[in-house]
């Protein structure tokens, strides 16, 4: 096991020396983190299996890439979409549009806008989306429902500030596809070049939002789209929506991918993995660092080791760095939801609170384990959610 | 510090709004104690010509301070808009005199079919004097937000910092020593309008 | 040279941005101070806010939120909706917006636009006239949001506002407006003919071809764009956008 001297200066309550995996950088302070003989954390390891069992970027990848795109274009005879791609403006969903075009799909772009994007997420869309002439359907939340959730979450103490964007996704991925009779939604995730968030942290459900908002918000939710366990019922076992992640099977380098889009589609990177909208900005760059301890950059960071893309001590310094934050940011988080200094600096001092505090589903997920493998085998739900929800977590009291 | 002179017509908002932007303090007042104790003014206006002298004259003293500061202490006053016509001698739009710093007439805009009056949008400007620092960084296609009736013809071409046409060819930037004035709006003109606002601040007091 | 200018035009309606058809059918577009960034950040030469409930509902301007409004923008801003007193001109310009807009109440209030014009200067005044076809067919002035016809034709009001001390005309066609059908190419043409103040035509663009043909072939000063700048395409997602000024031609 490697030892690194800790230099964050920022984090609140600093140790001298941390255990860091021997292969990438999660260290010992992330959930749920156990090392081998080697030195090698479960996530490495984990990692390793996705790839064996997905085949990614060999051969048996290729080809069950391939097998599902076949079915994905059978199935889409006489509709007018093959599939849903679910698109934010980033590195992953704009490559991933190209791709579908490349392997001949007739694509829907949904967007969920949670009123929160920068203009560079809007325009990276744009390009992308004119150059390969692609449709786009967009749910907009209303800006008050949207900032009345935001600013519950950040009241409640919670780290998962941004979980209604994630979940409202999701969400609006299965409607669209509903709408338009698609069997198929690619999501430009990867285990590769992002990893797998650990276990036990940015827990997010339907009732977990719920929850936070009944106790700390003020307006009522009406047209945020809130995925509640029986609608997700109904988009898996009804209209038996499947969730395909292309990435897992075929999956370029990131730098690869960027430097692609810049060229082809004049794209324009955004300083950071989901930094280009500003709430989940505020959330990676000022809230989890600074009122959790909580740096999330060691994901990308970690994935780019095991990658061989960053040498460990590279990456390990980039980590140590100060994030990347917008200018103003934080001055247009408070003004936007109406918190006054006073106010962020008590929330941002004060004791943080976890998902176990409130009601979530988590127990449900847990009891009907055996139904989410069945599910994941259909390819109706993605493993990394089975991995994450239907377990204990050993971190909940 | 740059104090931005509050008496009543212009873009005050906007103005600290990019100043603060480039990171600059402003002070906002029109009391003639603070006016005198300023290293850096910046005269707004967005109006007519009689009714910002008017507006100036009738606060006790200020006319007086700003002369001081201006001819005497000789620090470095930034009059934007009608906050530059308010530099010179006199203007068509009214009856009342300028402050007279700058040698010159605010004028009305021929009438023509072609060219609308007031003056609005974005247009170019041509440098007469690149070592000036208030233009010293500026390129040959940065434009600028217009929005006048009226126009600044300086009596001596030494003091025309930049031309721009409409119509007629007239002084869209003047400067003479520590005074300066823009007709167009740097706090509207995006970034082009940054690089001015900056340049001034970084001109020492 | 003085460019022609390309607006985009915000419709707000309670704290929230939205868009109409024909000043019907209104469909959420997104949050005001957000989309307000985002064209900031895309260097747009100016914009419109509009209230559209304001004259209808007889309320005050939001403040506040105009405040928020005004300080995410470095280009020109222009606000109308409800305003009918020198007092609430005063607020908006105080707060950093350039122009306002007098619409409804130019007919109601009594010399509101001498009013504003004499104290702030006439560049500083808009009037919004909104033109749609009566029952006959005619092209009318309409007021308090497409509501109320005034009788009057557009000419007659484009020259009795002109006199009254506006400084530009936004001129509307509410048949168009929404629609993705091109501009009233003949009304806009007539109506920049034949005054002497700037006038910004407004109402059905649907790409950039109408643009370049609508400036480059009329008198226009400059256009308005609402549904091309908040969609991503007729039918499709809302997407917060702005021609590529390289696809524009020089006017």
């Amino acid at each position: 096991m490697i030892k690194y001297q800790l230099e964050k200066h920022y984090l609140k309550t600093a140790k001298k020396r941390v255990k860091v995996c021997s292969r990438c950088i999660y260290d010992e302070r992330v959930p749920q983190i156990y090392f081998d003989a080697e030195g090698v954390c479960n996530y490495c390891k984990l990692i390793e299996r996705l790839s064996e069992q997905y085949g990614t970027n060999t051969k048996l990848g290729e080809e069950n890439l391939k097998n599902i795109i076949n079915a994905v274009k059978l199935n889409g005879k006489s509709k007018k979409y093959d599939c849903i791609v679910g698109v934010s403006g980033g590195t992953d969903s704009s490559y991933l549009l190209y791709l579908c075009k490349k392997w001949n799909l007739r694509v829907l772009a949904v967007h969920y806008d949670n009123t929160w994007n920068s203009s560079i997420a809007s325009e990276n869309m744009r390009k992308v989306l004119q150059s390969l002439d692609i449709d786009l359907y967009t749910l907009v939340v209303d800006n008050k429902e949207a900032d009345d959730i935001f600013k519950s979450f950040f009241l409640s103490g919670v780290p998962e500030i941004d979980a209604s964007t994630d979940l409202g996704f999701t969400e609006t991925l299965y409607r669209a596809a509903s709408k338009y009779n698609i069997k198929y939604v690619f999501e430009g995730h990867s285990f590769l070049t992002e990893g797998i968030t650990p276990l036990g942290k940015n827990y997010f459900d339907g009732k977990y939002i719920s929850s936070i908002h009944n106790k700390f918000g003020t307006q009522k939710m009406i047209t945020y789209p809130l995925m509640t366990f029986w609608r997700f019922l109904w988009w898996t076992c009804v209209k038996r929506i499947k969730r395909i992640r292309p990435f897992w099977y075929v999956c370029e380098d990131k730098e690869v991918m960027r430097k692609f889009l810049e060229k082809k589609f004049d794209w324009q990177y955004y300083g950071g993995h989901h930094l280009e909208n500003r709430i989940t900005s505020f959330f990676h760059s000022v809230y989890s660092p600074q009122k959790f301890n909580a740096d999330l950059r060691n994901n990308t960071l970690s994935a780019n080791v095991r990658n061989g893309n960053m040498k460990r001590l590279d990456a390990w310094r980039e980590y140590n760095s100060d994030p990347f934050i917008e200018e103003e940011l934080v001055s247009y988080f408070k003004k936007r939801l109406c918190i006054s200094d006073k106010e962020y600096e008590e929330i941002m001092n004060s004791k943080p609170k976890f998902w176990y505090n409130y009601p979530t589903y988590k127990k449900k997920f847990e009891l009907l384990r055996p139904i989410f493998w069945i599910f994941v085998k259909a390819n109706l739900v993605p493993e990394s959610f089975y991995i994450k929800y239907c377990f204990p977590n050993k971190n909940q009291k | 510090m740059i104090t931005i002179l509050d008496y009543g017509l212009g873009n005050i908002g906007s103005l600290k709004n990019m100043f603060k932007r480039i990171r600059q303090n402003v002070n906002i007042t029109s009391s003639p104690c603070q006016i005198i104790k300023s290293t850096k003014i910046v005269i707004p206006g967005v109006g007519s010509f009689d009714e910002a002298m008017n507006r100036i004259n009738n606060i006790k003293g200020l006319k007086e301070a700003l002369n001081l500061k201006a001819l005497h202490h000789k620090i470095p006053i930034l009059g934007v808009c009608l906050g530059m016509q308010l530099l010179t001698h006199k203007s068509e739009e009214g009856t009342l005199d300028g402050f007279k710093w700058i040698p010159g007439e605010t004028k009305r805009f021929p009438k023509s079919s072609k060219f609308k009056i007031p003056h609005m949008g974005w247009n170019e400007v041509s440098s007469r004097n690149l070592k000036s620092k208030l233009i010293k960084n500026i390129n040959h296609d940065d434009r600028y937000y217009f929005v006048h009736s009226y126009y600044v013809k300086v009596h001596n071409e030494d003091h025309s910092l930049l031309k721009t046409k409409h119509n007629i060819e007239f002084d869209s930037a003047i400067n003479k020593d520590n005074l300066y004035g823009v007709q167009f709006h740097p706090e509207k003109s995006h970034k082009y309008g940054m690089k001015i606002l900056k340049n001034f601040s970084e001109i020492s007091c | 040279m003085l460019r022609k200018r390309i607006i985009p035009i915000l419709s707000i309606q309670n704290d929230s941005l939205v868009k109409t058809i024909n000043f019907k059918k209104i469909n959420y577009i997104g949050d005001p101070c957000n989309t307000v960034r985002i064209f900031n950040e895309l260097e747009v030469d100016e914009l419109v806010i509009c209230d559209i409930r304001a004259s209808l509902d007889k309320s005050e301007p939001n403040f506040k939120l105009l405040q928020d409004i005004s300080s995410e923008c470095f280009m020109p801003l222009v606000y109308g909706g409800g305003i009918k007193s020198l007092d609430q001109a005063k607020k908006i310009f105080d707060l950093g917006f350039e122009k306002i807009i007098i619409n409804s109440f130019c007919f109601t209030v009594h010399n509101i636009l001498s009013k504003i014009a004499s104290s702030y200067g006439s560049q500083a005044l808009l009037c919004s006239i909104d033109v749609k076809k009566n029952f006959f067919g005619k092209k009318l002035v309409y007021s308090h949001s497409g509501t109320h016809n005034t009788n009057h034709t557009p000419l007659f009001w484009a020259k009795e506002v002109e006199k009254r001390g506006a400084g530009e005309i936004l001129l509307t066609s509410i048949d168009r407006e929404g629609t993705w059908k091109g501009f009233d190419f003949d009304l806009s043409s007539y109506i920049a003919k034949n005054t002497s103040i700037p006038v910004i035509g407004h109402g059905g663009a649907s790409s950039i071809n109408d643009i370049n043909e609508i400036l480059s072939k009329t008198d226009l000063s400059g256009v308005a764009l609402g549904s091309m700048v908040l969609y991503q395409k007729k039918g499709m997602g809302v997407l917060i956008n702005f021609p590529n000024k390289r696809l524009l031609s020089q006017y």
